[in-house]
């Protein structure tokens, strides 16, 4: 059942076709992964879920969850906008507020 | 609800009472609206339409999905066993995770249909119309402390 929901790390690989396709811009890592605080997700849920999501150790998923939750955002990833797309998914599957943002 | 770990499966043990009422939780799923959530707060994406698109129809599905396999976990006799006093549920690490995100929606749903208060706890009245939301969002975070507890072992 439940084994075609276990988080993927990284998105599939893309087809190098459609790589060479889309602008240069949108390959390089320019977008950051955000996770916005809400008064609603448990502290251990999130540190949990950052811990599927991105593969990391429960110390770093712990430091970006107090991160969210005393400075309101954390900015977990800087990828390419396809692997950024990837990761916003994956966190809002779980209902955790998190958005892409172009990094300026 | 008791939790053990039995090799690689997580079993959770409920009486009757704590089976009903999880179940009558259940029942609740999908419980976030399925109003789109924003893939960008403050940025203009390329192709921005196609990609928010992209995640509407993402997240639509997985509600789809969750509610087939909600129906296929209550009628697998093997990981769902409802006794006289209560009921057995194991589950592997996968159905669990799955399980925590099926839960959070409905915490996070009743969340939401509750006006999505800064601090759910400091309701100013519990009302007819507010006690089921405040009854699903703490009984659904009551499911999720366990089954995390017994997936991360703390």
């Amino acid at each position: 059942m439940a084994e075609t929901v276990t988080p993927d790390l990284l998105p599939a690989a893309v087809p190098v076709q459609e790589q060479q396709d889309k602008p240069e811009s949108d390959l390089e890592p320019g977008f950051l992964v955000i996770c916005w605080n809400d008064p609603v997700n448990f502290m251990d849920y999130v540190t949990h879920v950052f811990q599927m999501v991105f593969g990391w150790p429960r110390k770093k998923a712990e430091f970006h969850m107090l991160q969210v939750h005393e400075q309101g955002k954390s900015v977990l990833a800087r990828e390419s906008l396809e692997k950024a797309e990837h990761y916003v998914h994956q966190l809002q599957k779980y209902h955790l507020h998190a958005t892409m943002e172009r990094d300026e | 609800m008791r939790t053990s770990r039995e090799q690689d499966k997580i079993v959770c043990q409920m009486g009757r009472r704590e089976k009903d009422l999880f179940l009558e939780l259940l029942s609740l799923y999908p419980r976030t609206p399925p109003a789109p959530r924003a893939l960008s707060k403050n940025s203009v994406l390329p192709d921005a339409e196609a990609s928010q698109r992209m995640l509407d129809e993402a997240l639509a599905e997985q509600r789809v999905q969750n509610r087939q396999l909600l129906q296929q976990l209550m009628l697998d006799l093997a990981r769902f066993q409802v006794r006289p006093t209560g009921m057995k549920l194991v589950l592997s690490e996968a159905d669990t995770e799955w399980l925590l995100q099926v839960l959070n929606d409905i915490r996070v749903g009743s969340w939401v249909i509750l006006g999505s208060p800064e601090d759910p706890h400091a309701l100013d009245e519990l009302t007819e119309e507010t006690v089921p939301s405040v009854w699903a969002m703490e009984m659904s975070g009551y499911f999720q402390m366990h089954l995390l507890k017994a997936l991360t072992g703390d």
